[in-house]
């Protein structure tokens, strides 16, 4: 129960992040928090001995892939921000809905 | 109480912390600290139920990789004149409810499946990962290749593009 | 050869293949397009023939996919089995649509659009196949409807003359209303047994309601009567001649409108438990086959004649089914799918010969297209029931048939014979014998014309003593041949054609004296049906319509219509505030919508 609490409530927590934090930046570090409480569910419940995958070693498999995911999510990410801060000055997604382009 | 259960206190009380600093905290510096703290934390999971090669894995690309750049970039960006890099929140009731109901409804979708506690750990290692990186994840891995090559293009051409 | 027999798929894949090649290559392949066409309707014919050779008795053959699943109850699954029934069906369908396909070479040359006409005949054979081949009613739904579309771009394929495409929305329609009926039935049949493959519902059907029975059998009913031009949906057949005459050869004689017969006989064992339903059917065919032979005295149009022929000619088998003779109207199929073709096939070539088809400018035609003459005596022979033609043996099975059980019903049937028999000697008269009223310089058509009339009449000619092998293989048992109703029939055949040979020879050029002729134009408008589904069904649609039009439109839209303006501006801003440009209030809205699918699921949907 513990584990399933800790793990969804990092994921909501990570949501609302996303949902209200209105710097690019602070929202990337957000989905941040999301993914890494998606993998440490996936990795508890192959710990608790829940079967996951076909075979030997897909949890450390996968575990890496979403590492690797995120790794590319957070640098295309972070090279739109800078992109962005570089045209328009400010990394605020309300300043941002209000330029258009 | 057993030391595993302190173990696991431990962790998670750094992880959610980590978290609720990483979505709350107005300074920017104190933000990043945060993330590192939950990332920190993470890898500290994976070590504790054995899949100790993802917690450095988590270790060498979080925290050395994501962690450098996004400092990097709050360096970057947040070049204020009045020098003030406070970061906006906009607390928001429909985005709370979101997010609880969120939370209530998968906990109580997954109630059944998830056990109750961590007990038999992680017994496959890097061998394991191996094969199956290069057996029937095959695919996986090479996309992963292909994908890590896009995103190096693609950065280079959002960042090459307009530098004045 | 058994593995030939094993691929049952391939007579509705091959034709629909073929039908896109046509469609896609028509252009290329030019004036090898029949020859690559032909293909097609051959293929058919060689399995049903195969079949038959190897012998079937029961369903012999058969395989089936699944192809949707719905809910927990079960899938729908689609499959083809042969037996003897549908392995004549098949070869009838070649037969003719190979036939027709030969002939069209020769009839269609020159048109414009062809790829469009024999990718829609290759279609048509496709469609044709899937419906006789199914192994349930599923699979003949799906090759019914396809039917009937390709009878609509067919009836429509001169769409440029309003005409013709008024003609085929009208046959569109019309068949869709019997359409109707048939998905009722099997929405029914599906909810009370669960499957829609016939041995399922063949086996449930005992053990059913005798109510569930009737109206499952009465729905199936009004779907075979729209295909099947009865009364009261007769009234596209006529117009349908519009269309090509090789196609109303092909769709509008020999196959399509025989399917509402065919699928009266496939489901017999529900029929079989409804006497009700018989009794419908009985009443409907008897009707029909008397009021469209009326009809088609007094036509002055070669088509006209032959559509109502064939309308009359469906009543008889729909009349034998009505006393459980589906074997004897299945043999009256297939007879009647030999001369009828060749008739129309006949007056196909007289129509491309002479230029025209109004009776009244042919006249004499004997002398000039003898093939045509004589297989077209044949054909008329064949039609009016003189022995030894096929005719004669498949009506007078059904004439004793119906004789046994319903002396009063086959009253009525030996006086449309009698008609039968009066308008195709008129007909015959009118075109051929005397003198030539015409302007034109009527000649034969070429070879692949003249071979197709040639094969068809010796088929009319000679499958009447088939009667008993085609029994076998549907598995009916086959009536033995009265000779009273044999001699009574054939007397009143002689006595219809002498009659109809007198009048065609007093009455022309008039065609009908004054005090006859308001009784004549009503029975050429076939009994004023236009008129009153135009007073019954149309203007009081129409009259809603308005009524419908006057309020609803003017007052209620146009009120809303013209409240809208300031209501918009109000939801305007309201909607506004929801699309700020806002990113994240997009996600929040995401999200809310993900929480309450997962709520759906979770709660709502366990009750489910």
């Amino acid at each position: 129960m513990s584990l399933l609490v800790i793990t969804v409530g990092l994921f909501s927590l990570g949501l609302y992040g996303v949902l209200t934090r209105r710097d690019l930046v602070a929202i990337l570090a957000s989905i941040e928090v999301m993914l890494g409480s998606a993998t440490l569910l996936l990795v508890g419940l192959a710990a608790a001995g829940t079967p996951v995958g076909a075979h030997e070693g897909a949890v450390e498999a996968t575990g890496v892939m979403v590492i690797v995911l995120a790794a590319a999510e957070a640098a295309v990410g972070l090279a739109l921000v800078i992109s962005v801060a570089r045209r328009f000055k400010t990394t605020r997604v309300d300043e941002l809905a209000e330029v258009k382009g | 109480m057993t030391l595993a259960s302190i173990i696991f206190a431990l962790l998670g009380v750094v992880a959610v912390s980590g978290a609720v600093v990483t979505v709350f905290a107005r300074d920017v510096s104190r933000m990043a600290m945060g993330l590192g703290a939950f990332l920190l934390a993470v890898a500290g999971f994976f070590v504790y139920w054995g899949a100790t090669f993802l917690g450095v894995v988590q270790l060498f690309v979080y925290i050395g990789g994501v962690l450098v750049l996004m400092i990097f970039a709050i360096m970057l960006v947040h070049r204020s004149p009045d020098g003030s890099p406070l970061l906006e929140t906009r607390h928001d009731v429909a985005a709370l409810a979101v997010a609880g109901g969120l939370f209530f409804m998968v906990v109580m979708a997954l109630r059944g499946v998830v056990p109750d506690s961590v007990n038999q750990g992680i017994e496959s290692g890097p061998a394991e990962l191996t094969e199956a990186f290069l057996g029937p994840m095959l695919t996986h891995f090479e996309m992963g290749g292909v994908l890590l090559l896009a995103v190096l293009v693609s950065v280079v051409v959002i960042l090459g593009g307009d530098d004045r | 050869m058994s593995g030939f027999l094993d691929s049952g798929w391939s007579v509705v894949m091959l034709p629909l293949a073929l039908a896109v090649v046509v469609a896609v290559s028509g252009r290329l392949l030019g004036r090898l397009t029949p020859a690559v066409a032909i293909v097609a309707p051959v293929w058919v014919l060689a399995y049903g023939a195969l079949s038959l050779v190897e012998g079937v008795h029961g369903s012999a053959r058969a395989d089936s996919v699944e192809w949707l699943t719905i809910g927990g109850a079960g899938g729908l699954t689609v499959g083809w089995a042969v037996d003897g029934l549908t392995a004549v069906m098949l070869v009838v369908v070649g037969l003719v649509a190979a036939l027709v396909v030969m002939f069209s070479a020769g009839y269609m040359h020159g048109e414009n659009g062809l790829p469009r006409y024999y990718a829609a005949l290759c279609l048509f054979t496709a469609a044709m196949s899937m419906l006789v081949v199914a192994d349930g009613l599923v699979g003949l739904f799906i090759g019914w409807e396809l039917v009937g579309t390709c009878s609509y771009l067919l009836i429509g394929f001169w769409f440029t003359r309003p005409a013709a495409a008024k003609a085929a929305v009208k046959a569109f329609l019309t068949t869709r209303v019997g359409d109707v009926g048939l998905l009722l039935a099997l929405a029914l049949l599906w909810r009370e047994v669960g499957d829609l493959s016939y041995s399922a519902v063949f086996a449930a059907a005992p053990s059913l309601a005798p109510g569930i029975v009737t109206a499952a059998s009465l729905l199936l009913l009004v779907g075979a009567v729209g295909k099947s031009a009865q009364f009261p949906l007769q009234i596209w057949l006529p117009d349908a001649m519009e269309g090509p005459t090789t196609v109303s050869a092909l769709i509008h004689a020999a196959t399509m409108v025989a399917a509402g017969v065919f699928l009266v006989a496939r489901a017999w064992p529900l029929f079989s438990l409804s006497s009700e339903a018989l009794a419908v059917t009985l009443a409907i065919g008897g009707v029909t086959a008397v009021g469209a032979a009326a009809a088609a005295l007094v036509q002055s149009d070669i088509k006209k004649v032959l559509a109502y022929s064939t309308i009359s000619q469906l009543g008889f088998m729909f009349a034998a089914l009505g006393v459980g003779a589906w074997g004897a109207a299945i043999f009256h199929l297939v007879t009647h799918a030999a001369f009828k073709a060749l008739l129309f096939l006949g007056s196909g070539s007289v129509i491309h010969g002479s230029g025209t088809q109004e009776l009244e400018e042919m006249g004499g035609l004997f002398r000039k297209m003898p093939v045509t003459g004589t297989t077209w005596l044949i054909g008329a022979g064949a039609l009016a029931g003189l022995p030894p033609l096929a005719g004669f043996f498949s009506k007078d099975e059904i004439l004793h048939d119906v004789a046994g059980a319903e002396p009063m019903w086959a009253a009525i049937l030996f006086g449309a014979s009698l008609m039968t028999a009066f308008y195709i000697a008129r007909t015959t008269r009118l075109a051929f014998f005397d003198v030539y009223r015409g302007s034109g310089h009527p000649h034969e058509g070429g070879w692949s014309m003249r071979i197709p009339l040639i094969i068809l009449a010796a088929f009319a000619g000679g499958l009447g003593f088939a009667a008993a092998s085609v029994a076998d293989v549907v598995g009916a048992h086959q009536g033995s041949l009265d000779l009273r109703i044999a001699l009574a029939s054939t007397l009143f055949a002689v006595a219809g054609l002498l009659a109809g040979w007198k009048v065609a020879g007093i009455d022309h050029p008039a065609f009908a004296r004054p005090s006859f002729e308001r009784l004549a134009s009503l029975m050429r408008t076939g009994w004023g049906a236009d008129t009153l589904v135009e007073r019954a069904v149309l203007s009081p649609v129409i009259g809603v319509s308005r009524v419908l039009y006057d309020f609803v439109d003017r007052r209620v839209v146009d009120g809303i219509a013209e409240g809208a303006a300031p209501g918009a501006r109000g939801l305007g801003r309201v909607f506004t505030s929801l699309q700020s440009g806002d990113a994240q209030w997009y996600a929040t809205m995401l999200g809310a919508g993900a929480v309450a699918l997962l709520a759906l699921v979770s709660y709502v949907g366990r009750g489910l």
